[in-house]
């Protein structure tokens, strides 16, 4: 397919889709999640599409579509795509088809719930494939409204409290990132290219042809961090964390898989694609903070996982300590103070692309875990962990791929979650011996806190909660979601040449230009200091 | 070209169980009747000894190829003096290449890193993988017999108890059980073919996942998953410093690779062993300024940086990489501190102690620690040293006391590979490894006599409540005997010794010229000494406890039997490898097919490289003692022995009134050395009071942050509707008002009649006039 309608045919697809549910009855349930899921498969097709057309070799942008949008304003509507954002696409693609197959435990006001859900789906699309600043932005903000009312409407008890936390966090991020759009048009010129989020790159590290004013490296170290601590809220990373245990307790099954599988990695592409790039600077200046809050998390999510009752606020808070590898892999960046350049650049590349992998590998897992807890979640209708128990005697093939699905949350090597964290500790050392030295630790939580939750739920003697007459076995419905997450698990876990393959040439780019950029900057605060 | 068919042979070895784990799981879940088929156990044998025969057959092309160089050393003279020229081996395997290294597939690329999965087949590995192959064959079959009381749809378990007081009633998993078994020996077998440490690691991890799988077998019952989970975790604190270990190795070698791979007598990719240099003395290469090692090319010439200087690693980080490795051996390996899952993973069926708890998987510590042994500096060794040493005498202590059967063949095991640990840490590589290979086959024996003693006396374990079944269930016990008498290293005329007095002998000969070049290390010697003595005596306290006296309990007594031939069969044959594969000693082929490839610098003595330093003793000082360790060590062991026959084998004693005599000793050793009630003080409780402050924080801190936030915004607005309400209402409407009245007030002079209004604009004219005229005259 010509890459310009490709492209745009992922994006607005599912808008379609949003669109035809909007002139069907609603009570026409059977059709509305036919249609929906229709939407959602054939969009997963695309984007396979896309990766059958994607060029391994090419380090920048590919299929970059430019067309004019708002005239007065410089904006465009710039979309393309390279190794950084494709599997991202995919994922978000995969996780939104098996969320839609997960949504059949919905069972009120169906036609809303569909329509907001394929609206959610090309808002995830649109900001892992826009280019243009003010695009970028649209799109994350138009992801915010259907995912407050998918929680607002279809959620548990407290599920206004939780939209409405989920929402102004999200929203706070948003106000972050607009002032730092504002400070990279305006000190960019004003020009065509203001909002060009490739260009603005190229400014930052010296080498855009059209762009030739940018921010200053102080002025880049605090749009660094506004961009942090938006991205930060959405990835999420402690302290900025506290809306992701309510939202995911009171959010239906595929809306928890959609936030854990896709929406947490917003914030990790955000840092990546926006924050690093377009300020290197501030990014150096950060580098530690990121390693450390990264650190943090980590072990703070696995303590407050242990301490959980709630099994799925135990799935959430074991988000919080997975996305922690992400942020360290990405800060993992050390330059000598003599030589101004990158100590061991090829461990900075190996801890971005440990990153990236823990982004899919979590995608993959916790979408999987909280589908697991949904699961049972809908036979037994209480997700208190000392009221499980026995259900490897109750429902053991359902057992079995939970238990699959856990061992890949738990790191265990041959499934997807052990490469990413395994590449980005190992690549922590160079950066940080003691920084290191306490992500290696998380280890230990890890496995104690999902073991620990495996036991009070799969093993025991019997079952110990209410509804016990209700528990039955796995259908084929939920065997499929289950099965395909496990497979994918499997496959990524054996094989993870096949994401690395698909990021090698863009992330080592990527490494190249930050240092190209801390050069520039570093030359510009040489300037000023002789000036004086 | 024979890497390649060695790669070949072992990898079909290796993958064959991971197809037969996929077969069983699936078949068996699928099948129409698979509580009543053995179709699982047969494919689970069948793949395991296909598995043998390749290895087996590996072991022969691999020794045509270099023409049986490594067992020809022998006949140049005896063991020691073969050795004594330090050349010897390298000549050979530069005639005769031995080690084989390669890449199976990439994981990743990084620049110029490369994580991969390699092989690395060495006599070492092909020793391993017949090793592993023959006793889990062995144990597969055994398993048939021992598990076929699952072969049921109602199951009856009376370890678990439901909430109303009954037993938990299951459908049989036989079919389960075998392919965990095939998952552990692909996982096992990888970990042997592994070529490079951070394979290992997967291996290592993969291994603990099915250790955890076979432990927590009957899920019903709470101290199963809490067995499981205990040594999961165990093992993840050990592998905590694995990670270290491996993070820095990473950062300074860039490699994981074991071997250097060589393609056309050409050096591709170096590996870790040929990049730290020993020197003339056996020690490390090092800075002569900084005192950094350096990292060398593989002929010993220094590696430079891109900046031309040295490329060298902190002395005290080559340090931290080899206890950091070690770490996730003692977890592996159940050595002291980190023992304590071992004996509770007896909660497994019995042939999962046998082979994954004994013979195998808690092995691997100890082939790990001997495979990067290369890369151990003296102090590493030392406390490798000191840990085996402390373990091996801590669990001895404990399995003195034990009436668990399992239990006393778990301190046992956990003894045993301390003892292994010890002979590697001082020095004595070859004799660690040999007692490894010989002990995986007396304690697999043996376990598997516990397992059809346990099986003949309906899930009895307890031996008080056992004695006399000698005649009930002979090959057992004499099975059993053998591997008594294999572990304590018994001695007997015409070289028909049994296996474990080579290796044992082997260990402590290492010792002793170990003590003798470091003085001020001698218990490293008296320690082992005495705890031969500790093993002879508990293990033949429990075959006489298990098998001769009277019948303690004559309900057990009555009904015991022996095992079908399923089950003693593969006791007969464990029974003769346990006592004859080490036939010859130290010149028998066993011996040396497993020092065929070892590291070069064990030949000769290694002097301190600083006063105070450790020296190490060569092949030649060892041999110079060995007689005499052989001799302090048989001593030991029969006095050990003869005491447990005057205890437990006749009637002259009370033991009781000993046990009460010496009670606070007794509790002391039957409660472990409150290890577990230490750690779960010192460790578990305080994790979830940290636990529960974390989430507890969440709570009170940031969401009552967001909250007073939330308020005051609710505050703010309302205070801002009561002055948008008052203020700001209040001044429009006051203006409003205003207007108002102005209005009102002019609507007086709106009267309507039009003379008024003339005269008003006459009036009005007049005076505009009269001020124009008056300001702008003229």
């Amino acid at each position: 397919m010509n890459p310009d309608v490709l492209l745009s045919a992922i994006i607005f697809l599912p808008a379609l889709g949003a669109l035809i549910l909007a002139f069907l009855d609603s009570r026409a349930v059977a059709q509305i999640r036919a249609i929906a899921l229709g939407f959602t498969v054939v969009t997963f097709v695309l984007t396979l599409l896309l990766w059958g057309q994607f060029k391994y070799d090419v380090p920048g942008m590919q299929m970059v579509v430019e067309k004019d949008w708002i005239g007065t304003w410089n904006v465009f509507y710039r979309l393309g795509v390279d190794g950084i954002s494709l599997p991202l696409v995919i994922l978000t693609s995969m996780v939104s088809m098996l969320a839609a197959v997960a949504s059949w435990s919905i069972n009120k006001q169906h036609k809303g719930y569909f329509i907001l859900f394929l609206l959610l789906e090309t808002g995830m699309l649109g900001v892992f494939l826009s280019l243009d600043f003010f695009l970028f932005f649209v799109f994350w903000e138009v992801m915010l409204l259907p995912m407050y009312f998918l929680i607002g409407v279809w959620g548990g008890p407290r599920r206004e409290y939780a939209a409405i936390k989920f929402f102004l966090y999200t929203l706070v991020g948003g106000v972050l990132m607009l002032i730092a759009m504002l400070m990279f048009y305006f000190n960019s010129g004003a020009t065509t290219d203001s909002f060009n989020l490739i260009e603005l790159a190229k400014a930052a590290s010296g080498t855009s042809e059209t762009l030739t004013k940018t921010l200053s490296p102080n002025l880049q170290i605090t749009a660094f961090v506004l961009l942090f601590i938006g991205f930060a809220i959405k990835l999420p990373a402690f302290p900025f964390h506290t809306w992701l245990p309510d939202a995911h307790v009171e959010a239906p099954t595929p809306i928890s898989m959609i936030l854990a599988g896709v929406l947490l990695k917003l914030g990790g592409y955000g840092i990546i694609r926006v924050a690093f790039p377009l300020c290197p600077y501030g990014a150096y200046y950060a580098a530690y903070a990121l390693v450390a809050i990264g650190v943090f998390s980590i072990i703070y999510g696995a303590f407050a996982a242990l301490a959980q009752t709630d099994f799925k606020r135990l799935v959430a808070y074991s988000s919080v300590s997975h996305m922690g590898y992400v942020l360290i892999g990405l800060g993992v960046w050390k330059i000598g103070e003599a030589t101004g350049k990158t100590i061991n650049p090829d461990m900075w590349l190996m801890g971005i692309n440990g990153a990236m992998f823990q982004m899919i590998a979590h995608g993959v897992s916790s979408a999987g875990m909280f589908f697991m807890v949904g699961v049972i979640y809908d036979r037994v209708h209480h997700r208190d962990l000392n009221q499980f128990g026995g259900l490897m005697g109750r429902m053991p093939l359902y057992s079995g791929l939970a238990a699959g699905l856990f061992f890949a949350g738990l790191g265990l090597p041959g499934l997807c979650g052990f490469i990413g964290e395994i590449f980005v500790v190992l690549s922590a050392w160079n950066y940080s011996p003691t920084l290191a030295i306490v992500a290696a630790s998380g280890v230990i939580l890890t496995a104690g806190y999902i073991l620990w939750a495996m036991q009070r739920v799969y093993m025991g003697s019997e079952y110990k909660g209410p509804h016990s007459e209700d528990i039955t076995p796995i259908n084929g419905r939920e065997l499929t979601v289950a099965g395909v997450l496990l497979a994918f698990a499997i496959i990524l876990g054996v094989f993870p040449g096949i994401l690395f393959d698909m990021m090698q040439s863009s992330t080592s780019a990527l490494v190249d230009s930050m240092q190209l950029g801390y050069e520039k900057a570093a030359a510009t605060l040489n300037e000023l200091q002789a000036m004086r | 070209m024979v890497g390649e068919t060695l790669k070949f042979w072992l990898m079909i070895a290796w993958l064959l169980p991971l197809a037969g784990f996929v077969v069983e799981i699936f078949f068996g879940f699928y099948s129409k009747n698979p509580r009543h088929s053995k179709a699982a156990a047969w494919c689970a044998v069948g793949c395991i000894g296909i598995g043998f025969l390749c290895s087996a057959n590996a072991l022969r092309i691999w020794g045509n190829a270099n023409e049986w160089c490594v067992l020809e050393a022998a006949e140049h003279g005896d063991p020691g003096d073969t050795q004594a020229d330090a050349g010897h081996h390298e000549t050979d395997s530069a005639e005769h290449q031995t080690a084989y290294s390669g890449v199976i597939y990439t994981l990743g690329v990084f620049g110029s890193l490369e994580v991969t999965l390699d092989y690395y087949i060495d006599s070492l590995t092909l020793v391993m993988f017949t090793m592993v192959t023959l006793i889990a064959t062995c144990i597969h079959v055994f398993a048939i017999g021992y598990m076929s009381d699952e072969l049921t749809d109602e199951y009856v378990d009376h370890s678990a108890h439901t909430s109303d007081g009954g037993h938990v009633h299951r459908p049989g998993r036989f079919y389960r059980f075998f392919a965990f078994m095939s998952l552990f020996c692909f996982a096992m077998l990888g970990l042997v073919l592994a070529g490079n440490i951070f394979q290992v690691f997967i291996f290592w991890e993969l291994v603990g996942i099915c250790s955890f799988l076979l432990i927590g077998f009957y899920t019903e019952r709470k101290t199963a998953s809490d067995a499981a989970n205990k040594a999961f975790i165990m093992n993840r604190i050990g592998d905590f410093g694995f990670l270290i270990g491996l993070m820095v190795l990473w950062t300074f070698f860039g490699t994981f690779r074991f071997g250097d791979t060589v393609v056309d007598e050409q050096v591709v990719d170096q590996g870790l062993f040929s990049m730290v240099h020993r020197d003339g003395t056996g020690n490390v290469a090092r800075d002569e300024v900084t005192g950094d090692v350096l990292i060398t090319d593989t002929h010993g010439h220094v590696l430079t940086n891109e900046d031309g200087s040295n490329r060298q690693i902190p002395y005290y980080l080559l340090v931290v990489i080899g206890l950091g490795i070690f770490a996730g051996c003692v977890g592996k390996s159940a050595q002291f501190p980190l023992q304590t899952w071992l004996p509770d993973a007896m909660e497994g069926p019995t042939p999962v102690s046998a082979l994954v708890h004994s013979a195998t998987m808690v092995a691997a510590g100890v082939y790990l620690a001997g495979r990067f042994f290369p890369m151990f500096v003296q102090e590493v060794l030392l406390t490798i040293a000191y840990t085996g040493c402390i373990t091996l005498f801590l669990a001895a202590t404990i399995a003195m006391v034990a009436t668990d059967i399992k239990k006393v063949l778990a301190y046992s095991t956990i003894s045993q590979l301390g003892y292994m640990m010890l002979g590697i840490g001082v020095f004595g590589w070859a004799a660690g490894l040999f007692h490894l290979i010989t002990h995986a086959f007396f304690k697999s024996l043996m376990f598997l006599c516990s397992g059809s003693v346990i099986y003949g006396c309906h899930h009895e374990q307890e031996m008080p409540k056992m004695g006399g079944l000698l005649w009930k269930m002979p090959i057992t016990a004499f099975t059993m005997l053998v591997g008594v008498c294999a572990i304590s290293g018994f001695w007997l005329p015409f070289g028909l010794h049994f296996s474990g007095f080579h290796s044992k002998d082997a260990i402590v000969a290492s010792a002793l010229a170990f003590i003798h070049a470091n003085p001020a290390h001698f218990m490293l010697f008296l320690i082992p000494l005495l705890t031969a003595g500790i093993t002879a005596f508990y293990m033949f306290r429990m075959w006489f406890y298990t098998f001769v006296g009277k019948p303690r309990d004559q309900h057990v007594h009555d009904h015991a039997h022996e095992s079908p031939w399923v089950m003693t069969v593969p006791l007969l044959i464990l029974a003769a490898f346990a006592w004859f594969c080490a036939y010859g000693g130290e010149s028998g082929h066993l011996y040396l097919m497993l020092t065929g490839d070892e590291p070069s610098h064990l030949a000769a003595d290694v002097t301190a490289a600083t006063a105070g330093g450790i020296n190490l003793p060569g092949h030649a000082a060892i041999h110079a003692v060995h007689d005499d360790a052989g001799r302090w060590a048989l001593i030991a062991a029969l006095s050990g022995a003869l005491i447990a026959y005057v205890l437990y084998g006749t009637n002259v004693v009370n033991v009781e009134e000993i046990k009460r005599q010496l009670g606070g000793v007794h509790g002391f050793l039957a409660n472990k050395w409150y290890f577990d009630d230490l750690y779960d003080a010192l460790f578990m409780k305080p994790a979830h009071k940290v636990a529960a402050f974390c989430a507890w924080f969440d709570g009170a801190v940031f969401d009552r942050i967001l909250h007073g936030a939330a308020k005051s915004m609710i505050v703010v607005s309302k205070w801002d509707r009561v002055f948008d309400e008052t203020v700001v209402d209040g001044f429009v409407n006051l203006i409003a008002s205003a207007t108002q009245s102005v209005g009102a007030s002019l609507r007086v002079v709106q009267t309507g009649r039009l003379r008024q209004y003339v005269m008003f604009i006459v009036l009005g004219v007049v005076a505009l006039f009269a001020v124009m005229f008056t300001t702008f005259p003229g």
